[in-house]
Formats: structure tokens, C-alpha cells, sequence
């Protein structure tokens, strides 16, 4: 085979490759929100009052910016860490692979090192606002003593990445990502496992009505839990988790503590239904497959100029590569994200059919978290993994237009 | 007098890097799950063991092996949890990777059959011994709250004391696991004089010290008295 046909080829491949993978995204992206829904423009001040938006307004604020400290300070710290992390060689006896996760482990600890001041101002900030019970303190040594195991699944990534580039050289990515996939998918399957879920005390009818509402919703029997998180905050949340047998929703001791109503809490409930009914944990799978393999390409790439993934040496630029990849992806992770959770919020609409219930829970939202209902447009683009209450409420507006309510 | 056939080579600087010390105990972590694995396999190759030197009169050489290279492990991990050397081990216990190294005799020993059936029995006075041993070891050596890592995360140094503290408790407790899974037939020895050789690199001695034991004990004259106020350490010590 000629080079030009060797080109040739290589490049018929990859456009197949690349047609499949703009093929399966928009697979992925579609949802059963109507097109051409148009969410009217909602009057927040008048839900909520002037006077919880602008403390939503102050607290969103100053909270994103030590969210912004948080997105690109470890970009700084890791671009650093690639140009002279190579120097903590010397402090390794370990052969290249030991070698690595050491490397590995002190980028993440140095990282970990430069966040703390940011940390400890977002605590400040949170405590300020009575969302987090926990103190600086039990921060420092929580997130410390956290630091463990993300070493233990930095060395498992590392042992997997310079494993691979040992056996299959440049190759590595190829049977690392599906590792990847593989790794993911076992983690969602854990998840309620060790969550740490409780039954739900004390909200018989709740857990009635989500038996009605998985039947209505065709998701058969998915257990109704609770997470104790009281003592670290006063945050209200919920999650669908779980794979098959697995599955799961857990709400928030938070969510259960007379804040919210039942008809409010069933809205809940439907909502993280609906994320079981359209897969949507499998569809996230999916998603991060599609970004795993290009990604792990990318990260082969670029380590080359150190000697690739084989040697330790190439380990903190594959670090900061990693997270630098992972931040640029960001957006559209989220905006992935954001139409999943619209989705869930249009199908708890269609079984709940309350949109008092739902329009007084997107208002409680933003009275118990303070989170701004209408942030700047970079928020959702960096942070939003939800669309905002205010959309939120557009929403269920439209809905009501659209069902005559 | 040195002779033991489980030796702690210690060749170690003394030179700390405070940010391996202060993160020590969460480096220790895939190292601390590594042992606890292996350490699963050594038990049940111990019973095998055990049952063949019963019925051959000495263990199996392929067992011996397995079981001294966890050992060397073992010893080379504890050695950096306890502050006793600077570098981040190696995950397969290989000789000659680490400035403190464990000897071990390789090629099985012929053992008396009485003395390898009541082992375990005649282990006994040894946990006496390792708590004696061990207990201030670790109330000065480990990691975070201990007169050792305080010491190290200031001067960016082990004190030499700490340090032979350190490394005595790990040689003994490695004296008593070669004797319990029947690497050695030779009684653990209490005394910080027998078996172990500071400043003495074993990374050139490695093949011939760990495919005939014996020669560990033919170690450089002034490495013999580790007591010795002075005994050759790395240039840096100078």
C-alpha cells in the first residue's frame, strides 16, 4: 500500500469515525421537550420579592467567582506542575509505573495545596449564608483526608493509561477508554450501594405516590431513599442513581425537613422518575463515551513530546492535558446536561399535571439555596448542570399554555 | 556479631522532602492495599508452606521466594510510612530498589520439623517483644502527629535517632514474619545489634547476598557496629 493510499484510507476512517460519533451525539441530544416550546419571559421579582432575588443575585455572584477560582486556578497549577512536577522523580525508588502515581499523586496534593485558600473563602461564603453546617476545620481535614481516595483513583487511572502505553505503545487510548467506559458504568451501578440510603421515615404518602408515579411514568418498581446530609447542610436536593437493579432515587434529608410539600415533593419525585424512564444515567454513559475516546486521543497527543504515557515523565503534562480537556469540554457537558434535566421537568409536568406544585417548588429553590434564578450567561455555560429557575418556571408556564391550564 | 539471616540493609540519607512527608500517610494508601492483597496469597502460601516443610523437612523454594519478595515489600513500605526513608517504594519488592532493604535467604533451609510444626507457639514471646519494640517506634515515627514527621516537615531531615528507631522495629518485626512463615529457621533476635547494617548499600551486593544469604553477613567492617556513634552514612550526612 502506497503512502497516498495509506492517507487515504486513514482519512476515509476517520470521517466514518466522525460521522458515527456526530451520528450518536445528536442521538444523545435529542429529547421529548417539544421544539418549538417557547418559554415566556417570567417575572422573578414578583414570585420571589426584591428582596430574596438581590440576596440570590449577591450570593450567586461572589459564589461564582471562587467557582471561577475553581475552574481555572487548577489549569494554572497543573501547567505549572507539567513544566517541573518531573523533579519529584527523584523522590520515587518505584519503577515507572510507581513512578507515575507518585507523580500523579503529588500533582493532585499540590493542587489540593493551592485550592485551599479558595476553599476555605467559598466555606466562608457558604456558612455566611447558612447553605453548609460544617466548619473550617472539618474542611481541611475532610478534604484531606478526601485526598485519599481520589489518590487511590488517580493511581488505578495511571496504572490503566501507562499499563496500556507499556503493551500497546502509542496505541494506549484505544484500550484505555473502553476501560474508562467500563469503569464509569460500574460506578453508576455502585452508586446507591454506597450512598449510604435510608429508608423514608415518616412521609408514608410520598413513598405511595411514587409507587403511582413510576406506574404512571411505566418505570416499574425504583426504591424511594433518603441521605442523611443534615448535619452538613441545608441545600435540598435529590437524585435518580443507580443501573438496572440498581436503581434508585434519594432525596435529601434536606428536601424532607417541612420546607417543602407534598405536592411539591411529588414534583420532585416525578422528575428524578422521569430521569429513569428516558435512561438518562445511560445516556450520560453514553455522552462521556463519545468525549472519552477523543479525549484519551488528544492526551496521547500531546504527552508524545515527553515520551508518551509509557514513562512517568509525561505524567504531570498528561495531568494538566486531562484537566485542561475536561474544562474545555465543560460547556457543552453541561449544556448536555441542562437539556436532560429540562426533559425530567417537562415529563414530571405531563404526570404530575400540578404546575402550582412545580412552579412553587422552582420558587422554594431559589428561596433555600439562593441561587440566582436569572444569572449572567457565562453561569450556566460553566456551572449550570440545571436550567435555571427562571427557565424552570418558563417552563412549566409554557406547559400550561400548552395544556390549557 | 551480625549474623542473622534477615538482614535491614540501611542506606538511607536522612534527607526528607517535606511534601512527600506531609501527604505520607495518603501515599502510603495504594502501597497499604497492595500489602493487604498480597498479604491474603502470602497466608495461604504460608499453610501450604507450612505443610510441605512439614512433610520435606524444609520449605518450597518457589514459596520461599514468593514470601521473601513480600517480605522485602513489606519492609520497604513500612520504611517509608515510617519515615525510616525518603523515596516512594516500588510495588515488587524487588532487591536492590530501595536504600532500606531487607536480606532474605531465597533458597530454603532445612528446618527442624518439631520447632516448624509448634511455630506459631514458639512465636509467642515475640509479640512481647514487638510491642516493646514497636509501640514507641510508632509514637514516634508515624506520620502527622509524631516527634519524627514534625522533625522532618521543619529541618526537611530524619533525625538519625528516630530514624535507627524506625528501622530496629522494622527489622525485628521482619526478623519474626521470616520466622513465622518459615523463610528462616533462625530465632528473631531482640538485640538492635544483630541483623541489621547501617550504611551499607546492598544494591551492590544484591544477587550474591540474596541467592546466598550467607553473604549478607559479610558486610564492610565499619558497617558491623550500627552503635557505633558514626558508622559510614551518605555523603550528605557529612
Amino acid at each position: 500500500m502506497t503512502k497516498s493510499s495509506r492517507r487515504l484510507l486513514g482519512l476515509l476512517i476517520f470521517g466514518a469515525l466522525a460521522v458515527a460519533w456526530v451520528y450518536a451525539a445528536s442521538r444523545l441530544w435529542q429529547t421529548s421537550v417539544p421544539s418549538n416550546l417557547k418559554l415566556p419571559k417570567v417575572d422573578m421579582r414578583a414570585l420571589v420579592g426584591s428582596g430574596e432575588l438581590h440576596r440570590a443575585e449577591h450570593f450567586s455572584l461572589v459564589l461564582d467567582l471562587f467557582g471561577l477560582a475553581g475552574l481555572f486556578l487548577p489549569l494554572v497549577v497543573l501547567a505549572l506542575y507539567a513544566t517541573w512536577g518531573h523533579r519529584f522523580m527523584r523522590e520515587s525508588a518505584a519503577g515507572p509505573i510507581g513512578t507515575g502515581m507518585l507523580l500523579a499523586m503529588l500533582g493532585i496534593a499540590i493542587l489540593w495545596m493551592a485550592m485551599l485558600p479558595s476553599s476555605i473563602g467559598e466555606l466562608w461564603w457558604l456558612r455566611r449564608y447558612g447553605v453548609v453546617k460544617y466548619g473550617y476545620a472539618e474542611m481541611v481535614i475532610g478534604t484531606w483526608a478526601a485526598l485519599g481516595a481520589e489518590f487511590l483513583g488517580i493511581c488505578l487511572i495511571i496504572l490503566i493509561v501507562m499499563g496500556f502505553a507499556r503493551l500497546l505503545g502509542k496505541h494506549w487510548w484505544l484500550a484505555g477508554a473502553p476501560v474508562f467506559v467500563g469503569i464509569a458504568l460500574l460506578v453508576t451501578f455502585v452508586q446507591p450501594y454506597m450512598a449510604g440510603l435510608q429508608p423514608v421515615e415518616g412521609h408514608a404518602t410520598l413513598v405511595q405516590a411514587e409507587k403511582r408515579l413510576a406506574k404512571k411514568e411505566g418505570v416499574g418498581n425504583i426504591p424511594l431513599k433518603e441521605e442523611n446530609v443534615s448535619s452538613l447542610t441545608t441545600a435540598p436536593n435529590a437524585e435518580a442513581m443507580g443501573l438496572g437493579p440498581s436503581r434508585r432515587i434519594g432525596l435529601w434529608s434536606t428536601i424532607l425537613d417541612g420546607r417543602f410539600s407534598e405536592p411539591q415533593l411529588e414534583v420532585v419525585v416525578a422528575h428524578e422518575l422521569a430521569h429513569h424512564k428516558h435512561n438518562d444515567l445511560w445516556k450520560g454513559i453514553g455522552w462521556y463515551a463519545l468525549f472519552v475516546f477523543p479525549i484519551a486521543y488528544l492526551i496521547a497527543r500531546v504527552t508524545r513530546r515527553r515520551g508518551g504515557m509509557a514513562v512517568p515523565l509525561a505524567v504531570p503534562l498528561f495531568l494538566f492535558a486531562w484537566v485542561g480537556l475536561a474544562t474545555i469540554t465543560l460547556p457543552i457537558d453541561n449544556a448536555f446536561s441542562r437539556r436532560l434535566e429540562a426533559e425530567a421537568d417537562w415529563t414530571a409536568l405531563q404526570t404530575t399535571r400540578d404546575p402550582q406544585a412545580a412552579k412553587a417548588l422552582f420558587v422554594n429553590f431559589v428561596q433555600t439555596t439562593n441561587e440566582d434564578p436569572n444569572p449572567p450567561f457565562w453561569d450556566p455555560l460553566l456551572f449550570g448542570s440545571h436550567p435555571t429557575e427562571e427557565q424552570r418556571i418558563g417552563m412549566v408556564e409554557a406547559w400550561q399554555a400548552r395544556s390549557g391550564g | 556479631m551480625n549474623e542473622h539471616p534477615v538482614t535491614l540493609h540501611v542506606m538511607d540519607d536522612l534527607r526528607r522532602s517535606r511534601l512527600t512527608v506531609f501527604f505520607r500517610y495518603l501515599l502510603y494508601i495504594p502501597h497499604g492495599i497492595w500489602l493487604e492483597l498480597w498479604g491474603i496469597v502470602v497466608l495461604v502460601v504460608a499453610v501450604l508452606n507450612w505443610l510441605v516443610a512439614l512433610v520435606i523437612g524444609r520449605p518450597a523454594a518457589p514459596f520461599q521466594r514468593f514470601i521473601a519478595a513480600y517480605l522485602r515489600y513489606w519492609t520497604t513500605v513500612y520504611a517509608f510510612l515510617m519515615l525510616v526513608a525518603n523515596p516512594f517504594p516500588g510495588f515488587t519488592g524487588e532487591p536492590g530498589s530501595y536504600p532500606v532493604e531487607l536480606v532474605v535467604p531465597t533458597t530454603p533451609e532445612k528446618q527442624n520439623r518439631l520447632k516448624t510444626f509448634f511455630r506459631m507457639f514458639l512465636l509467642l514471646p515475640t509479640v512481647v517483644v514487638l510491642y516493646v519494640v514497636l509501640i514507641p517506634a510508632m509514637l514516634i515515627c508515624y506520620p502527622l502527629l509524631s516527634f519524627a514527621w514534625w522533625a522532618a516537615m521543619i529541618t526537611g531531615r530524619m533525625p538519625r535517632g528516630f530514624r535507627d528507631l524506625g528501622a530496629n522495629a522494622i527489622r525485628y518485626t521482619a526478623q519474626v514474619g521470616a520466622y513465622a512463615l518459615l523463610v528462616t529457621g533462625t530465632y528473631p533476635c531482640s538485640s538492635p545489634y544483630v541483623g541489621m547494617v547501617l550504611g551499607t548499600p546492598v544494591v551492590a551486593e544484591t544477587k550474591t547476598a540474596v541467592e546466598a544469604p550467607a553473604a549478607a553477613a559479610e558486610v564492610p567492617a565499619a558497617a558491623e557496629e550500627p552503635a557505633a556513634p558514626e558508622a559510614p552514612e551518605a555523603p550528605s550526612e557529612t
